[in-house]
C-alpha cells in the first residue's frame, strides 16, 4: 500500500504544521507549513519516494473538486452582498488587468531582452 | 410529503453530499470536454453551477450541504501539503532564474493583492470584503488558509478566485501583445502568478515550458502571499 503510507506522510506533515502554528502563533495555514516542510524534506533526500508520489499526484489532480463545495457557497451569499457586487467586480477586473501588465513589464525588463527572438 | 421524507432519509448521511459533489464534478468535466475546453468557461465553473442548481432544485440548505461535504473538504489539508512535491521538482528551474525571479516575484505578488484592495477600498468596500478578496491571485487551498487568518469569507474568496483566474487569461494575451512579449516562459509565469490554477491550466495548453513556469509562478505567489499577507494585515490593522 504505497499510496496509503504516502497519504500518512502528508497527513503527518499537516499535523506538524498545526503543532508549529500552536507553538509559534504564526499567522500561516498549516497546509503551507506542511508544504514547505515536505519540499525541504524532499530536497534533503534528493528524490521523491514513490509512496509520496502515489499519494500526492492523485490528490493534486482532485484539488478542483475539493474546493467545489466552497465555490458553490458564492451563489448562496449573493443576497447578503447585494449592492457591493459592482465594487468587488471592478476591483477584481481592474486590479487583475493592472497587475498582469506590471508583472509582464517587470519580467520583460528583467529577463526579456536576453531571450526575445 | 413523500419526496421530502425520502430527501430527509438520503441526507441523513454525508454520503449524499459527497455523491452530489462527485456527480457535479464529473458532469462538469464531461461538459467542458464536450464544449471543446473554452478558456472563458473553466470546468470548475460549469461544475459549480450544476451543483448550485442541484442544491436549489432539491431544496437542500447550503449549510447542511457544506457540513456533509466536509468529509471531502478535509482532504484540502493533505492536498495542500502535496503541492510540496511539484515545488521540489521545480527547484532546478527556480535556481536557473533565481535572480530576476526574486526581484520580480515579491513586487508582482504584492501588487496583485494591492491593486484590487486599493480599488475596492476606494469604492468603499467593507473590511470583510477586503479580507475576502486579498488572496485573489493565490491558488485555492493556500488562499482559503490565508482568508481564514484575515477573517474573510471563504465563499466570496472562491468567487473572487474564479473571476480573477478566468479574466487573467485574456488579459495576459492582451498585455503580451502590447508589450511585444512572445517568450513562453514569461507568459507562463505571468499566467500562474496572477491567475493561479486556472491560469496554469491555460499555460499548459500553450506549451509544457509555459506550464512549468506557470506552476512555478503559482507556487511562489502562494508561498510569498501566505507568509507575508497575514503579517502585513496584522500590522496595518494594528496601525489603524
Amino acid at each position: 500500500m504505497p499510496a496509503l503510507s504516502g497519504f500518512l506522510w502528508l497527513i503527518s506533515y499537516w499535523l506538524i504544521g498545526e503543532a508549529v502554528i500552536h507553538f509559534t502563533a504564526l499567522p500561516i495555514s498549516s497546509g503551507v507549513i506542511g508544504m514547505l516542510l515536505l519540499c525541504a524534506t524532499l530536497a534533503v533526500r534528493g528524490r521523491v519516494p514513490s509512496s509520496i508520489a502515489a499519494a500526492a499526484q492523485p490528490l493534486i489532480g482532485l484539488l478542483a473538486m475539493l474546493i467545489m463545495p466552497g465555490v458553490v457557497g458564492v451563489f448562496f451569499i449573493a443576497g447578503e452582498l447585494a449592492g457591493q457586487w459592482t465594487a468587488i467586480l471592478i476591483a477584481l477586473i481592474l486590479g487583475t488587468l493592472l497587475s498582469v501588465m506590471t508583472t509582464l513589464w517587470l519580467l520583460k525588463r528583467l529577463i526579456g531582452q536576453s531571450s526575445d527572438p | 410529503m413523500t419526496p421530502n421524507t425520502l430527501l430527509d432519509v438520503l441526507t441523513a448521511t454525508p454520503l449524499f453530499a459527497v455523491g452530489l459533489t462527485l456527480s457535479a464534478y464529473l458532469a462538469g468535466s464531461r461538459l467542458f470536454q464536450r464544449l471543446k475546453r473554452p478558456s472563458w468557461l473553466p470546468a470548475i465553473l460549469i461544475a459549480s453551477l450544476l451543483l448550485a442548481g442541484a442544491l436549489a432544485l432539491l431544496g437542500l440548505p447550503y449549510t447542511t450541504y457544506q457540513q456533509d461535504a466536509s468529509w471531502l473538504t478535509v482532504l484540502l489539508g493533505p492536498a495542500t501539503v502535496a503541492l510540496g512535491m511539484p515545488l521540489y521538482q521545480q527547484l532546478p528551474r527556480i535556481a536557473e532564474l533565481w535572480r530576476p525571479l526574486t526581484i520580480c516575484l515579491p513586487v508582482a505578488a504584492s501588487l496583485a493583492a494591492f491593486y484590487a484592495l486599493a480599488i475596492a477600498w476606494l469604492l468603499g468596500s467593507s473590511d470583510t470584503i477586503l479580507a475576502s478578496i486579498a488572496a485573489k491571485s493565490v491558488t485555492a487551498p493556500i488562499a482559503i488558509g490565508i482568508t481564514e487568518q484575515l477573517g474573510g469569507t471563504a465563499a466570496l474568496l472562491l468567487g473572487a478566485l474564479l473571476v480573477t483566474g478566468v479574466i487573467t487569461i485574456p488579459f495576459v494575451s492582451l498585455a503580451a501583445r502590447l508589450l511585444h512579449i512572445n517568450d513562453e516562459r514569461l507568459i507562463g509565469f505571468a499566467l500562474g502568478l496572477n491567475g493561479h490554477a486556472i491560469g496554469t491550466v491555460r499555460a499548459f495548453e500553450i506549451s509544457p515550458t509555459a506550464g512549468a513556469f506557470a506552476s512555478l509562478g503559482m507556487s511562489l505567489t502562494g508561498i510569498f502571499t501566505a507568509v507575508l499577507l497575514p503579517l502585513a494585515w496584522r500590522l496595518i490593522s494594528m496601525g489603524s
